[in-house]
C-alpha cells in the first residue's frame, strides 16, 4: 500500500474585494437579504452589456504579483457557454485563453523543509447566482451573481494533504495581506477544489475532483480519504474513473457526484462586448510599489529582531498587529510582547481594534523604549495601560505619577526584611530547600504592597536577604 | 384629413412653433394612418394611449425652438429596449417580455422629446433579410404590397415608406438597415461601429450590430443621428468622438470628390437594370466634378461565409439567456431543468433562429472555434484593413444596395443561404465598423425602388450626407 504516490492539484476561488461587481454597478455585497444587490445587467436582461471594473483588474494583477506570476499585459475575456440555473447569461465572462498571471509559484514549508509550489495561471472571472434547494423549488440569489473572483490553478506539484494544507494556508495569507480578498471559506469568499490522483510509476493516475470543501483542514482530510479510496480500488483491480467528488464531513470519506463526460465543450470565444485593452507599465509599477509587505518579508523582520518564531507566527496569524508593527523603530521583542500580552488582552476584554483606541504609533514607540532602557518596569506599564489606550493623556507625565506613586527600592527592601523577621518558619523551609516557602514569602509581599511592588525586583531582593539569613 | 405627415419634419416643425398645430394632430394622423395601413404589419406593439398623453403633455409646453424633433412621432423596432413597452425581438419566445428600462438611445430619443408611436416588425431576433421569419407575420412593401420589405428592419421601413411615421429607428448587422431601406425606397444608415450606444439593443452579433436612422430624406436622416450618438458608459465599445452636427456640409458641391466602385460590386450577380440606374449616377457625379474609378477589392466575394461564421457563433451565445429561468416564454410541465431548457427553447425559438443558433453553436465547437471563428476574424481584419487603404486614396466607395429590386413575399422561402445573398453587397460594411448610407436611385420597369450604398471611412458620416444629398437633389 505504501508504494502509491499522491499526486494533487488544487483550485481556489477567492472573491476580490471591490465596492461593485466584475461587470456591473452593483454593490458587492451578499448574504444579507436576497436579491437586493442586482440590477438588469446582473439579471442578464435582454440587450444590457457589460461594463469593466478597473480595481477589479487591479486586484487580479495584485494577486498575480504576489504569486510571482508572470503578467499577461494584455486583458482580454472569453466567454465560456454553458446553461446552468445560476449563470444568467447563459455564459460566464472569465479569461480562458489569456490568464492575467501565468507560471508563477508560492513557496512553503512542511516540517521544516521548503518547497515551491506553481501557479499554472491566475485568471478573472464572475460568479454566479446562489442556488438553494428547497423540496419542490430551487430558489436564487443574484446577490452574488457577477462578484469579481479570482481563480487560482496550481501545479500538481503538491504529494500529501499537508503540502496542500500549507499551500492554501500560505495562499490564504497572501491574499490577505495584500487585501485582495477577506478569504473567509465558511462564507465562501474562498472556496476550493482538490484534484487527486494515485499512481505506483511516474506515470500520474487518473484524477478525481473534490469540490467545495468548507475549511482548510477538512481539505487535509478529504486527500487523505480520497487517496486511500483510489488506492483500494485500484488494489481490488477496479479503474479510477474521472469522476467529480464532494467530502462528507461526518463519514469522512468523499462521496461520487457525477462521472466527467468526455471534454466538456465551453465554446469559448472573446467577449465582443469588451475591447481588449494594454496595461499600461506604469500603472503596474504602481501597483508593484503600493503593494503590501508581504508575510514572509514581515517574518523575516521578525526573526532578524530576534522575536522567538513561535510569537513570529502569532503575530502574522493577527494582521492587525502584523500591520502595527510595521515601521515601528525600536524594540521589536517589547514591542511585540506588549501588543500579544496586554495589549491584545485589553483589545479582546474590550472588544475594540487597535485603530479604535488612542495608542497612536509614536505613544507606543516611546512606551516601548522606555521600557527597554528600563526607565520603567512591566509593573508601571500594566498601570498605565488601560489610561494609554482610552486617553490622550501625556505619556511621560502618566510615567512621572505612576513612578512616584510607585515603591522605592528602599521601601521594598525594608518590606522584605520585616517580613523575614515576622516569618521565621519560612526561613527556616527555605533553608530546608521547601520551594513553597518562596511562594509563600512573595504572596506576603505583594499583600502588604498591595500589588505595586516590581515582582522580579521583590523575588531577587527576598532571595537576596534570605541568603544572609 | 390634415397629412401634416406629407410635409418635413422643418415644415412641420414651423407649424409647431406657430401653434398653428401640435403633436396631437402629428400623433392622432399617425395612429389613423397606421389603422388604415394595418395590411401593411408595420408594427407588433402600438404605444398609443402613452403616445397621445405625451403629446398632449407636450402640447402644454413650449416649442423647444431650436430641436426640430421636438413632438415628432418617431418608430422603433422591436429589438431595442423601451422601458415600459412590450419588446420582443418579433419571437414568441418574448411576446410578452414588457422591458424595466430603456436602451440609451430610447433615453436620448425622449430626451428630445420626440413621441414614440410603436415597436415595429421585424425579422425574428432581426435573423433574416425580408421579416419573413417574424413570429407576428411579414410587414409589406408600400409600394408593392405583394412584395417583401426586406430586413430584419423592415417594420421600420415599411412605416416610414408608407409615410405612417416620419422617421424611425433600425438596427443593422449586415445591411438591416440599408437593404430594406432599398427595397422600399427610403434613406438609411448604418453609423460607425461605435458611434451609436448599443446599450438595450437585443444583441444578435454583438462585434457588428449598430443602431441607425431611417427617413424619408437625407437631411432629417442625419438630423435623427445628431441625436444619437455618443460614447456611453454602459457600452464599452461605443467611442469618444468630437460632437458635431451631421447636417452641417448638405448642400455643398463635390467636385474634386474621389470614387471607387469595386468590380465585384458591378460584377453578373447584380440585376442589369441596377447596374444601369448606378451607371447614371456615376455620370452625374463626373458631371459634377468628382472622379470614379472601378478597382479591384480583395475578400468582398468571401463576405457571406465570414459573416455567417461571426454572427451565428456570437447569436448562439447571446441567445443563451433565453432559458425559461428569468423571463420570456417557459413550456411548462418539464420533467427537469434540461428538459425545461430544450422545451422552452424548441417551442420559443423559431425555425430559423434555431438554425443559426445550432449552426453558431457548432461553428464554436472544440476545435471549429479555431478551424472557423478565429479564421473568420483574421480575414474580417484583413477586410478592413483593405479598405482603409482604399479611403486613403479615395473618399467613398460606392455600389448598388441589392442585387435584386425586392421579390415576392412568397418567394426565395425554401432556400436558408437566400436571405444571407441578398445582403452580399452591404455586408463588408459592417465587417469593417465602416457607416454605410442607402439613398434611392431610381426605379424598375415595375416601379420598384432601387438603392444606391455609399460607404465612407470611419466616423465620415458628415460627408456622406454630404455627397448622398447631392445625389438625392439630382435624381428628383
Amino acid at each position: 500500500m505504501n508504494d502509491y504516490k499522491t499526486t494533487i492539484g488544487i483550485e481556489v476561488h477567492c472573491e476580490l474585494k471591490t465596492n461593485s461587481k466584475m461587470f456591473s454597478d452593483s454593490i458587492n455585497n451578499y448574504g444579507g437579504v436576497a436579491n437586493v444587490n442586482i440590477n438588469e445587467v446582473d439579471f442578464a436582461l435582454p440587450g444590457t452589456l457589460p461594463c469593466m471594473n478597473e480595481y477589479g483588474i487591479e486586484l487580479g494583477l495584485k494577486a498575480a504579483l504576489a504569486l510571482n506570476c508572470e503578467i499577461n499585459k494584455k486583458v482580454v475575456f472569453d466567454r465560456k457557454n454553458y446553461f446552468y440555473p445560476d449563470l444568467p447569461k447563459g455564459y460566464q465572462i472569465t479569461q480562458a485563453r489569456n490568464p492575467i498571471g501565468v507560471n508563477g509559484y508560492v513557496e512553503i514549508e512542511v516540517d521544516g523543509v521548503k518547497k515551491k509550489i506553481g501557479i499554472h495561471d491566475i485568471h478573472i472571472e464572475e460568479d454566479t447566482c446562489k442556488s438553494t434547494h428547497a423540496e419542490t423549488k430551487s430558489y436564487l440569489d443574484f446577490n452574488r451573481n457577477g462578484v469579481p473572483l479570482i481563480e487560482i490553478v496550481s501545479e500538481p506539484d503538491m504529494s500529501n494533504e499537508k503540502e496542500a494544507m500549507a499551500y492554501l494556508e500560505k495562499l490564504r495569507e497572501l491574499l490577505l495581506y495584500t487585501n485582495v480578498s477577506d478569504c473567509k471559506m465558511e462564507e465562501g469568499s474562498m472556496r476550493c477544489d482538490v484534484n487527486v490522483s494515485v499512481s505506483k510509476t511516474d506515470k500520474l493516475g487518473t484524477r478525481t475532483e473534490t469540490k467545495n470543501i468548507g475549511s482548510i483542514s477538512s481539505v487535509g482530510r478529504a486527500i487523505l480519504a480520497e487517496a486511500k479510496r483510489q488506492i483500494e480500488e485500484l488494489e481490488a483491480g477496479r479503474e479510477i474513473l474521472e469522476e467529480t467528488r464532494r467530502f462528507d464531513e461526518k463519514k469522512d470519506c468523499t462521496i461520487l457526484m457525477r462521472v466527467k463526460e468526455t471534454g466538456n465543450d465551453y465554446r469559448y470565444f472573446p467577449e465582443p462586448n469588451l475591447p481588449p485593452y494594454t496595461l499600461e507599465d506604469s500603472f503596474i509599477n504602481r501597483v508593484k510599489e503600493n503593494m503590501e509587505v508581504l508575510p514572509d518579508v514581515r517574518r523575516k523582520t521578525y526573526l532578524d529582531a530576534g522575536i522567538h518564531p513561535v510569537n513570529v507566527e502569532k503575530i502574522i496569524a493577527n494582521k492587525e498587529i502584523s500591520d502595527y508593527l510595521l515601521g515601528l523603530n525600536c524594540n521589536l521583542v517589547i514591542a511585540s510582547n506588549l501588543l500579544l500580552g496586554e495589549i491584545s488582552a485589553y483589545l479582546n476584554k474590550t472588544e475594540k481594534k487597535l485603530e479604535e483606541t488612542k495608542l497612536s504609533k509614536e505613544k507606543f514607540t516611546v512606551l516601548v523604549n522606555k521600557l527597554d532602557s528600563k526607565e520603567i518596569n512591566n509593573q508601571i506599564f500594566k498601570e498605565i495601560v488601560d489610561t494609554l489606550m482610552e486617553t490622550e493623556e501625556d505619556i511621560n507625565k502618566l510615567v512621572e505619577n505612576q513612578k512616584a506613586n510607585a515603591l522605592s527600592e528602599t521601601d521594598l527592601t525594608n518590606i522584605v526584611e520585616k517580613l523575614i523577621l515576622e516569618n521565621p518558619e519560612s526561613v527556616e523551609d527555605y533553608k530546608q530547600g521547601k520551594d513553597r516557602a518562596i511562594k509563600y514569602l512573595m504572596g506576603q509581599i505583594m499583600k502588604e504592597t498591595r500589588g505595586k511592588a516590581d515582582p522580579a525586583l521583590a523575588n531577587q531582593l527576598l532571595l537576596q536577604k534570605l541568603s544572609e539569613q | 384629413m390634415n397629412n401634416y405627415l406629407d410635409l418635413s419634419i422643418k415644415e412641420i416643425h414651423e407649424l409647431l412653433v406657430a401653434k398653428k398645430i401640435t403633436p396631437v394632430d402629428l400623433v392622432e394622423e399617425c395612429y389613423t394612418r397606421i389603422g388604415e395601413n394595418s395590411d401593411l404589419n408595420s408594427f407588433i406593439t402600438l404605444n398609443k394611449t402613452e403616445a397621445i398623453e405625451y403629446a398632449r403633455k407636450l402640447a402644454e409646453e413650449e416649442v423647444e425652438v431650436d430641436n426640430l424633433l421636438w413632438g415628432i412621432p418617431i418608430a422603433i423596432k422591436d429589438n431595442i429596449s423601451t422601458k415600459n413597452i412590450r419588446t420582443t425581438c418579433a419571437s414568441k419566445m418574448l411576446e410578452n417580455y414588457v422591458p424595466i428600462y430603456d436602451a440609451t438611445v430610447i433615453e436620448k430619443v425622449k430626451a428630445a422629446k420626440m413621441i414614440i408611436i410603436g415597436k415595429t416588425n421585424m425579422d425574428e431576433f432581426a435573423m433574416g433579410s425580408a421579416s419573413r421569419t417574424s413570429y407576428f407575420g411579414a410587414p409589406k412593401n408600400p409600394v408593392d404590397k405583394t412584395k417583401i420589405t426586406g430586413g430584419s428592419s423592415g417594420g421600420s421601413a415599411s412605416c416610414v415608406a408608407g409615410n405612417l411615421v416620419p422617421i424611425a429607428l433600425g438596427s443593422d448587422t449586415g445591411g438591416s438597415i440599408r437593404q430594406p431601406a432599398s427595397y422600399t425606397g427610403i434613406v438609411g444608415m448604418k453609423p460607425t461601429y461605435g458611434r451609436v450606444s448599443r446599450y438595450g439593443l437585443i444583441a444578435y452579433g454583438s462585434s457588428l450590430d449598430q443602431i441607425g436612422p431611417m427617413t424619408r430624406n437625407v437631411y432629417e436622416n442625419a438630423l435623427l443621428l445628431n441625436t444619437l450618438v455618443g460614447k456611453d458608459k454602459k457600452d464599452l465599445t461605443s467611442v469618444e468622438r468630437e460632437k458635431e452636427d451631421f447636417t452641417r456640409l448638405i448642400g455643398k458641391n463635390i467636385d474634386g470628390m474621389k470614387i471607387a466602385i469595386p468590380e465585384f460590386f458591378v460584377s453578373s450577380i447584380v440585376s442589369p437594370i441596377i447596374i444601369e440606374k448606378l451607371n447614371h449616377v456615376v455620370e452625374i457625379l463626373k458631371e459634377n466634378g468628382a472622379t470614379v474609378e472601378y478597382v479591384d477589392m480583395k475578400y468582398l466575394d468571401q463576405v457571406v461565409t465570414i459573416y455567417q461564421i461571426i454572427t451565428m457563433g456570437e447569436a448562439s451565445s447571446n441567445l443563451a439567456r433565453f432559458d425559461g429561468v428569468k423571463f420570456g416564454y417557459r413550456a411548462e410541465n418539464s420533467e427537469s431543468v434540461e428538459d425545461m431548457y430544450a422545451n422552452t427553447r424548441y417551442e420559443g425559438f423559431g425555425t430559423e433562429v434555431k438554425r443559426r443558433i445550432m449552426v453558431g453553436s457548432y461553428l464554436l465547437s472544440g476545435e471549429n472555434a479555431k478551424i472557423y471563428y478565429d479564421k473568420a476574424l483574421m480575414i474580417r481584419n484583413a477586410l478592413k484593413q483593405e479598405f482603409n487603404k482604399f479611403f486613403e486614396k479615395y473618399d467613398f466607395v460606392f455600389g448598388p444596395t441589392t442585387t435584386t429590386v425586392a421579390y415576392g413575399l412568397d418567394e426565395n422561402l425554401d432556400d436558408p443561404r437566400k436571405s444571407f445573398m441578398d445582403d452580399t453587397l452591404v455586408m463588408p460594411v459592417n465587417m469593417a465598423g465602416l457607416p454605410g448610407i442607402n439613398i434611392p436611385m431610381g426605379k424598375d420597369s415595375d416601379n420598384m425602388p432601387i438603392g444606391l450604398h455609399i460607404i465612407g471611412a470611419h466616423f465620415e458620416e458628415a460627408r456622406m450626407y454630404q455627397i448622398a444629398s447631392f445625389l438625392e437633389n439630382k435624381l428628383k
